[in-house]
């Protein structure tokens, strides 16, 4: 795993927690809070990770070893002779990275509308937006899939993907937020330069907005890359088939014990990406927007 | 503005509306999916006030959001304003933060299960530390619900990026002119950093409530419902009625219920919400 | 500007639109047309080409049917059969999304969590009687034994075909057996001396309860059948006899009769008054959530289904199978778990899929079958010898006493015929749970358990 660095000294002025001046008390108390947050947070994942390496016999010990008796890194190999696992990846990454385009795209262009516009229709448009969240996915299970299979779309990733393009109202709603909290003065003075209205949010609101697009991004990579649901009802041949199905099957027999250990040997391949996205996107977060030269 | 939102428009008209009219139309009809639906009034939305099994779930379901939402919210808070200081290893934080959410489902429910096993699991064995003998968690109907709650907390590093993309954006010059002022750092936080944040901590909280309303897959996986009906969730029996027992009508009815207490709920916390959220921006228009 | 900035926008939104169509495209090389389920182009009375979907669970021991098909296919020039396959989990949910959506599978069987009486009640399933009188369709032929062809006929009429057969067998555990000087429990079914009794006196005698946790471990695990059913060992019957004929709607259950009360009572001494078994807390947390606590070496005996012999292989320990003890009941002291093939009725191609039932029945696919998915119980009887062979030290004699045995001492568990079964299931789990942890008293949960019954029922 990885460490993500941070570039802590850019020398580009950001807003740090008040009172981050002195290097006092609570900076050190800080640390050790974290320290130990962190280190329970991870125990888990180390508990994954060696379980990744064990033999399928020393799984059925009890109690369970920490450490691997024996380190067994042929189940990174065993994985993709028991799974199509190189499949499997390739067409999770397909379907998750035309997502998070699809999502960003989307999702920016509605959110601008709904943060900048406040018009009598606007608010009903808006809980309407909210309200496709509300209702819990069994109960539209199958009036959708009756939708996509009467567009023929059965066993393509296309059920998958071209939602993303329409907005998700989860990330609208997210990036609203965000919207909201820029300040006037920045939109005014870019009308006044005679941009339009899709320039100045392309051209202002966009960058200013570099964290939370980077979150909407990893968020929207997460929810597509885990979803189980969605891709066992509409793909039906295993050329077709995402992540998320092969790692389930692993469980599904009734009969049989579990192959735990390739459970999580592809668990821990799961999370590469999004450890990778994380820290492409960590940068977002470390820089930080500067407003200066703006009147609040 | 139209042409903005326009994009989800179209989607809300072509994928969206007609499940949600579909299953509306279910919600007052007997339809086991196999055969066509067949229209009986209210009788399912009558059916579900006298039904145990709704109530317990409702009361599941609302115990698990009154407690996990606010302590998530705050502990993601309480992270993101650790780590938006300059401290040592801040970016290993971070990420060590953020990892529990990267975890797969099936992955996830096996760790926690062991996390929580009475006899060996981690969750025990820390408490062992300081003398206490935990209980039995998710095999025991007192605390299986808790069991659920405390592994929210795990994943509140997902709200902690949140909080820190708002931090971002509030500006030094605010916090520097609020210092020179001579305001401590408890008063700028609450005078000047809360507000700046607030429109994500609302969006926090409303997606915390809508998303531990539909709780699903924990009880689905972990617990069953059980033990005891502990973990009995609302999306849970709805699920099973749907596709155990072959009742979509009634479950239909069951999610137009959840739509319309979420819709009023949110309703009611936005209306709240503009004395206290603060946008700078927002074109008044 | 405004408007050609606009334009773009709207430009770029369709190319990507495009894009997207394009490559999910690629990647589904062939149209949703051509792979729908049942999406034969031509009648089945035509010579044309069909093809027919086999439903079922994604994990080894069930899609290595797909292995089968190139041989069928060159057999059956005029037949494709495609596997399309779910998660356990979600293996109902997208069953009934297929069928709402009017892209029925053609042949499958009850692998998810709804019985066969389920699917028969819903009228899901098609009357295979007339077909197979059609095709002059004789069992023998196939050696499967009669009584088995029996359990998935309803009123007469037949509506799936056994294809696998489970039984309850008692598994021990050599090792402990040695260690404590106990001789091994017999395989014959007829050997009067092996009883319920004995069992418990053989348990205790392996019990040990310890502090540590490592330390401990129980005599018998005696799972036997799922929660309802369990009083049948001792020869109290929970639902009336017509359930068995009707297509699975009891007139009448007796949860809260003394028989059965008595009957769990008997069960549950096993844990609190001779503690010979351990709690289902126990299980759990040695085990994991499904997980079986024999495999983890800290069970003497363990009486449950027989697919534990599957991992056999793999037991840190050495193993051996044994009869299920008497215990009061002559007729049944097994359950059966038969696994039926059976036609959807919104199938389109109902004869084609009777002939790919037919070829996974003949002889010589039923024994290849149980190589290539690992050791699941074949029907054919010939087929069975080979079945017998498979497990790594475990004496071939051993195994055919004890599933001949099971079979003729076995009853179908009530999970395939009783209908609203999840349901029930879940609710006994649920309402039994403060029995298992000592918290209730059967006299007091078994009413309960009655009425609920009763309503889940009446529905």
């Amino acid at each position: 795993m990885s460490t993500v660095r941070t570039a802590a000294e850019r020398g580009r002025p950001s807003f740090e927690t008040p009172g981050a001046r002195k290097p006092d008390t609570v900076k050190i108390v800080s640390f050790l809070l974290l320290l130990a947050t962190t280190f329970t947070m991870l125990l888990p994942l180390f508990f994954m990770v060696s379980t990744s390496l064990k033999s399928s016999r020393e799984m059925l010990k009890f109690p369970p070893t920490f450490i691997p008796e024996t380190w067994s890194f042929g189940n990174y190999l065993e994985i993709f002779d028991t799974l199509q696992f190189g499949t499997l990846y390739k067409n999770s990454l397909i379907v998750a990275a035309m997502s998070v385009l699809g999502t960003l795209i989307s999702s920016a262009l509605v959110a601008y509308g709904f943060a900048r516009y406040r018009g009598r229709g606007n608010n009903i448009w808006f809980m309407l937006l909210l309200s496709t969240m509300m209702l819990p996915y069994p109960a539209i299970m199958v009036p959708q899939f009756i939708l996509f299979s009467k567009l023929q779309w059965i066993d393509t990733f296309l059920p998958l993907i071209v939602p993303a393009f329409f907005g998700s109202a989860y990330n609208i709603f997210l990036l609203r937020q965000f919207f909201l909290t820029l300040p006037d003065d920045l939109f005014d003075a870019g009308r006044m330069d005679g941009c339009s209205e899709l320039r100045i949010w392309y051209k202002i609101a966009l960058p200013l907005s570099g964290p939370a697009l980077a979150t909407v991004a990893i968020f929207a990579f997460i929810y597509s890359w885990n979803d189980l649901l969605t891709p066992v009802l509409y793909l039906s041949s295993s050329e077709h088939f995402t992540l998320p199905i092969g790692m389930s099957s692993l469980t599904s027999s009734r009969f049989r014990i579990p192959p735990w250990h390739l459970l999580m040997v592809a668990s821990v391949l799961a999370m590469v990406p999004i450890v990778t996205l994380f820290a492409v996107a960590q940068k977002q977060f470390v820089e930080g927007i500067v407003l200066t030269g703006i009147k609040s | 503005m139209y042409l903005f939102i326009s994009p989800w428009i179209i989607g809300f008209l072509v994928f969206a509306l007609y499940p949600i009219l579909s299953s509306l139309y279910f919600s007052f009809t007997d339809y086991d999916i196999i055969h066509p639906p067949e229209f009986i009034g209210l009788a399912n939305y009558r059916e579900m006030f006298q039904n145990e099994l709704f109530w317990q779930s409702v009361r599941v379901t609302l115990k698990f959001t009154f407690i996990s939402v606010p302590v998530q919210l705050l502990l993601a808070l309480g992270f993101a304003l650790l780590l938006n200081q300059k401290i040592p290893l801040r970016g290993f934080f971070r990420t060590a933060m953020y990892f529990p959410s990267m975890v797969s489902g099936v992955a996830m429910s096996l760790l926690w299960y062991w996390i929580f096993n009475p006899q060996i699991g981690l969750f025990n064995y820390m408490l062992s530390w300081f003398g206490i003998r935990g209980p039995a968690w998710l095999m025991d109907p007192d605390t299986a619900l808790y069991a659920l709650i405390i592994m929210t907390f795990w994943t509140a590093g997902s709200g902690m990026i949140l909080f820190l993309a708002g931090l971002q954006g509030v500006p030094s010059s605010l916090v520097e002119a609020a210092r020179l002022d001579g305001a401590g750092r408890f008063k700028i936080f609450v005078h000047v950093v809360l507000p700046m944040i607030s429109p994500v901590l609302l969006f926090q909280l409303i997606m915390g409530i809508i998303d531990s309303f539909q709780v699903f897959t924990q009880a689905y996986v972990m617990t069953q419902g059980g033990p005891n009906y502990s973990t009995w969730f609302y999306v849970y029996n709805l699920y099973t009625s749907a596709f155990k027992e072959y009742r979509a009508g009634y479950s239909s009815a069951l999610a137009w219920v959840l739509l319309i207490a979420v819709m009023l709920c949110t309703a009611l916390i936005m209306k709240l919400s503009n004395r206290f959220v603060h946008y700078e921006g927002g074109g008044r228009r | 500007m405004n408007i050609r900035r606009r334009r773009k926008g709207i430009v770029g939104m369709i190319l990507i639109l495009v894009a997207a169509m394009a490559l999910s495209g690629c990647a589904g090389g062939k149209s949703a047309a051509d792979t729908a389920p049942g999406g034969g182009e031509t009648d089945s009375g035509g010579g044309g080409q069909v093809t027919i979907t086999h439903y079922t669970i994604d994990s080894p021991d069930r899609t290595f049917i797909e292995q089968l098909v190139p041989e069928f296919e060159k057999q059956h020039p005029n037949i494709k059969v495609k596997v399309e396959k779910a998660p356990y989990e979600q293996f109902d949910s997208k069953l009934q999304t297929l069928i709402a959506g009017g892209n029925s599978p053609d042949v499958t069987s009850h692998y998810g969590y709804g019985g066969f009486a389920e699917y028969y009640n819903k009228g899901m399933l098609l009357d295979l009687t007339d077909l197979m009188k059609e095709d002059g369709f004789d069992a023998a032929t196939y050696s499967i034994p009669k009584e088995l062809m029996e359990i998935y006929k309803v009123n007469e009429q037949t509506y799936g075909i056994p294809v696998n057969i489970y039984v309850t067998l008692m598994m021990y555990n050599k090792d402990m057996f040695d260690a404590a000087g106990l001789p091994y429990p017999p395989s014959d079914y007829e050997d009067k001396s092996w009883t319920f009794d004995k069992m418990v006196e053989y348990a205790k005698q392996m019990t040990v309860v310890s502090d540590d946790i490592a330390k401990t471990q129980y005599g018998v695990d005696f799972a036997w059948s799922e929660r309802d059913m369990k009083p049948l060992y001792f020869g109290a019957e929970p639902y009336s006899k017509d359930t068995w004929t009707n297509g699975g709607v009891p007139s009448e259950t007796y949860f809260d009769s003394p028989e059965v009360i008595a009957a769990y009572n008997k069960l549950f001494d096993l844990i609190f008054k001779e503690k010979v078994s351990p709690t289902s807390e126990w299980s759990k947390s040695v085990a994991g959530q499904n997980g079986d606590p024999f495999v983890a070496g800290k069970i003497g005996m363990t009486v449950g289904g027989s697919w534990i012999l599957a991992g056999s292989n793999d037991f840190p320990f050495k193993v051996g199978v044994a009869a299920v003890p008497w215990g009061g009941n002559d007729k049944v002291r097994s359950n059966l778990f038969v696994d039926p093939l059976m036609i959807l009725k919104d199938s389109k191609h109902p004869k084609e899929a009777f002939e790919w039932i037919k070829y996974l029945l003949t002889d010589e696919i039923q024994e290849k079958s149980i190589e290539l998915s690992g050791g699941n119980p074949p029907v054919n009887t010939k087929a069975a010898e080979a079945y017998y062979k498979h497990f790594e030290g475990i004496e071939p004699e051993d195994v055919k006493k004890v599933i001949e045995g099971s079979t003729k001492y076995g009853f179908e568990s009530y999970n395939h015929l009783v209908v609203h079964y999840s349901q029930i299931n879940d609710m006994f789990i649920n309402e039994m749970q403060p029995i298992e942890t000592g918290h209730k008293t059967v006299e007091e949960v078994m009413p309960v358990i009655q009425k609920k019954v009763t309503e889940i029922l009446n529905r």
